[in-house]
Parts: C-alpha cells; sequence; structure tokens
C-alpha cells in the first residue's frame, strides 16, 4: 500500500499493518513493527501510547486509502453516467485490494476479531460508501418511492461479495467479480435491466 | 466426541444453548465467559462442563440451535403460502417479528458471529445459502410469466446480503427499533431483480401497514 509520504510515522503505520496482516494480532509486537518501519522504540513511545493505538491508526490510515482509491475513480469520471462512475470506483477498490491480498484480508476479514474499537471503524468507513452510492437516486426509475435503506443493501450486498472473495483466499482475483459486483450495487437503484447493461458495460 | 453422561439431559442442554445466544446476544461475544453465562442461567458450572468443553465449542452449538429456531418459524409461516411472493412477505415478516421479540438472538446469530470466528462464520454462510436457495425460487415464478427477462445468477446472494447487511447495522447499533418496519423495504429488493422495477414497487405499496 503506498503512502503519500515516508514519514516516520507513515513507515510504523504500514509496518504495523504488514506485520499484523502476516503473523496475526496477538503475535504482532511493537519490537518487529519498529524493526521493520526502521524507527527507535523511544520514536515509537512518542508517537504511539501502545500498539492497541498504533494499530487503530493504522487501520484509520489504511480505511482512508481504501475509501479514497475509490472516491478518486468516481470523482474522476463525473462526466460519465452514474452507473459507469460507480464501475470507476470498485474497479479501483478491487484493483488495489488484488495488489494488496495479505492487507486486504486484514481489513475485511481478519479485523473481526480484533475489536470491537476496530469493527466499529470498519463499518463507519463502509458507511462512507453510502453517498457514492446514493447518488444514484438521482439515476433511478420513480426515485422518489425508492426505499429509504436503498444505499445499504446496495453496498451492503457489494461488500458481502468482496468479502466471501477475500475469505475463501481469492483476493489477487478480486478484479474478476467486477461485472457481478456492479450489477449488484446497481440494482437495488436501476432495476435488473439497466443494471444488467450496466454489467455488460464493464 | 467423548461421550458425557448429563448430555443425555436435554432440557439442561437447551437451558445452556438459550442462555448463550442471550448472554452473547447481550454482552457481545468477546465479553462472555462461562462464568457470565452460568450467572445468567443460575446453572452450575458442573452442568456446563458436563456438555461442552469451552465457550467456544457451546457457542458454536448454540449457533446451530438458534438458526433452526429461526428457520422453523420461517417454515411455519411460509407453509400457508402457496405462491413465491406470498411465501416471501410471510417468510420476511415472521423473520422479523422473531428480531423484534428477541433482539439478543439477532445480535448473537448475525453481529456477534464475526468475532466468534472462522467456524461460526462458516454455519452463518451455510445458513445464507440456505436463504439464497429460497430466494433464487423466484427465478422460476418470474419465468413462467410473459416478457419478465432472467435474472443473473448473481441475484440470490445480492439480495440476502443485502437484507443481510440492513439488519446486521439496525442491530449492532444496539437500538435496532421496529425491524418489522422493514418488510416494505425487503420486499422491494427481494422482487426487484426476478420482476423488476414495477412489480418491486408494487409489492412495496402492498407491504406497507
Amino acid at each position: 500500500m503506498s503512502y503519500p509520504a515516508d514519514s516516520p510515522r507513515e513507515r510504523v503505520l504500514e509496518a504495523m499493518l504488514r506485520v499484523v496482516a502476516a503473523e496475526g494480532y496477538a503475535a504482532a509486537t511493537i519490537g518487529a513493527v519498529i524493526e521493520r518501519a526502521d524507527v527507535s522504540r523511544a520514536e515509537f513511545d512518542a508517537m504511539f501510547a501502545s500498539k492497541d493505538l498504533c494499530f487503530l491508526a493504522a487501520y484509520d490510515a489504511l480505511l482512508d486509502i481504501l475509501v479514497g482509491a475509490f472516491r478518486e475513480a468516481y470523482e474522476a469520471a463525473a462526466e460519465e453516467s452514474w452507473s459507469a462512475r460507480m464501475t470507476a470506483g470498485l474497479r479501483a477498490l478491487l484493483e488495489l485490494l488484488a495488489a494488496e491480498a495479505e492487507i486486504a484480508r486484514l481489513a475485511l476479514v481478519d479485523i473481526a476479531a480484533i475489536g470491537e474499537d476496530a469493527r466499529y471503524r470498519y463499518r463507519l468507513a463502509m458507511d462512507r460508501f453510502l453517498s457514492f452510492t446514493e447518488e444514484g437516486r438521482a439515476a433511478a426509475p420513480g426515485a422518489a418511492a425508492l426505499p429509504e435503506e436503498t444505499a445499504r443493501f446496495a453496498v451492503g450486498s457489494g461488500e458481502a461479495m468482496v468479502f466471501a472473495e477475500i475469505r475463501a483466499g481469492r483476493a489477487a482475483e478480486l478484479p474478476a467479480i467486477l461485472p457481478d459486483l456492479v450489477f449488484t450495487v446497481t440494482m437495488p437503484y436501476l432495476g435488473p435491466e439497466r443494471a444488467k447493461e450496466a454489467m455488460r458495460e464493464v | 466426541m467423548e461421550r458425557r453422561p448429563h448430555s443425555l439431559n436435554p432440557a439442561k442442554r437447551d437451558r445452556i444453548l438459550d442462555g448463550m445466544l442471550e448472554t452473547v446476544g447481550t454482552d457481545g461475544y468477546e465479553s462472555t465467559s462461562v462464568r457470565s453465562l452460568l450467572a445468567r442461567t443460575g446453572l452450575y458450572r458442573q452442568a456446563f462442563y458436563d456438555n461442552f468443553s469451552s465457550k467456544e465449542e457451546c457457542f458454536l452449538a448454540a449457533y446451530d440451535a438458534g438458526v433452526a429456531r429461526v428457520e422453523a418459524v420461517l417454515r411455519s409461516a411460509v407453509d400457508g403460502e402457496s405462491a413465491w411472493r406470498g411465501q416471501l412477505r410471510a417468510g420476511l415478516a415472521a423473520l422479523l417479528d422473531l428480531l423484534d421479540t428477541e433482539p439478543a438472538l439477532g445480535r448473537a446469530l448475525l453481529v456477534e458471529v464475526h468475532p466468534a470466528g472462522a467456524a461460526a462464520l462458516a454455519k452463518r454462510d451455510a445458513a445464507m445459502l440456505r436463504a439464497q436457495a429460497f430466494l433464487d425460487r423466484g427465478r422460476a415464478e418470474a419465468a413462467a410469466l410473459p416478457d419478465t427477462p432472467e435474472a443473473p445468477r448473481i441475484a440470490p446472494e445480492a439480495v440476502a446480503s443485502g437484507i443481510h447487511v440492513v439488519l446486521h447495522s439496525r442491530l449492532a447499533a444496539g437500538k435496532p427499533g421496529e425491524l418489522r418496519r422493514l418488510l416494505p423495504e425487503f420486499m422491494f429488493v427481494a422482487v426487484l431483480p426476478y420482476f423488476g422495477s414495477e412489480a418491486a414497487h408494487a409489492e412495496m405499496r402492498a407491504a406497507r401497514p
């Protein structure tokens, strides 16, 4: 995962993710993190009060990167239809997750066992996809009458597909599910016919 | 597995399983211990260890029992309906009523299954596949109608996980409120991929109180 700058703090955050992804949360030590990040223990202690707090900061940064990858591609396609913007965002997200399969597994699957604070952050990050998705309402037939929870249906079913692929050990092949994912995420707004068109356009 | 003498006492075992779902659903999986379970059920330590060797083992058995209960409720709700859409409405209504009556059961099965780990998640997945198989019966019924294009293969998975995630978010927030009020929206998403937008809107209107 490429961080914008290579400051000691960013090196520690990335090292924390890689150590936890490789060894599991319980087995990950501050010693392994500082070695990988090439910082001293004193530098670590000056930045983070504990392993837990360091991990949560690292996880927040990771979620920002993942949501950011989607948002950047979605916004870059501003001139296109909503389904094309969604396709662009999802493609960028799947490619990033596939390129970092171990980190992807940590971000979406292993995180559940790391505690309530981490799970809460995960849910908040998923909620950040709701606003992009809800822009589909403007493209929808009978928009006013659509369910209030339409965005959550869309995001949730897409999330479940990605989660299932990663858990099955297929994180590296995630881009292959893009057509199905586009159908799943656009269908609640567009209906099955137009969602199938969006799927074919992928 | 080693045969334990008191496991022949199914009533006590059921009490432990119910108590496990209640405790996990109320306190969370990680905060639940054999001790807190015993405190809630009023059973003795020995009664627990006669039946289970650990909290983990007990939760997995409780998860199976909880899913079996939910599925029994669904089956009996669906029983009186012949058409898929009627079965769907009756089944979803029964599910939502059950979760409104027993929010701890819902939290244990849908939310706390995540911290409980891979073996519990595999049971959740198996239950989701059964739900998807039911949902996908909409396909055959839609195929009998003229001019209804076929839903893609992914449709039942999309519907099941969409409904699941809305329930999960309500239950995880701790204040599920009246889940039953979600019935019209659930009808919309379940009917949509098979019968199209017009039918989905009609089902949503029909399911409103």
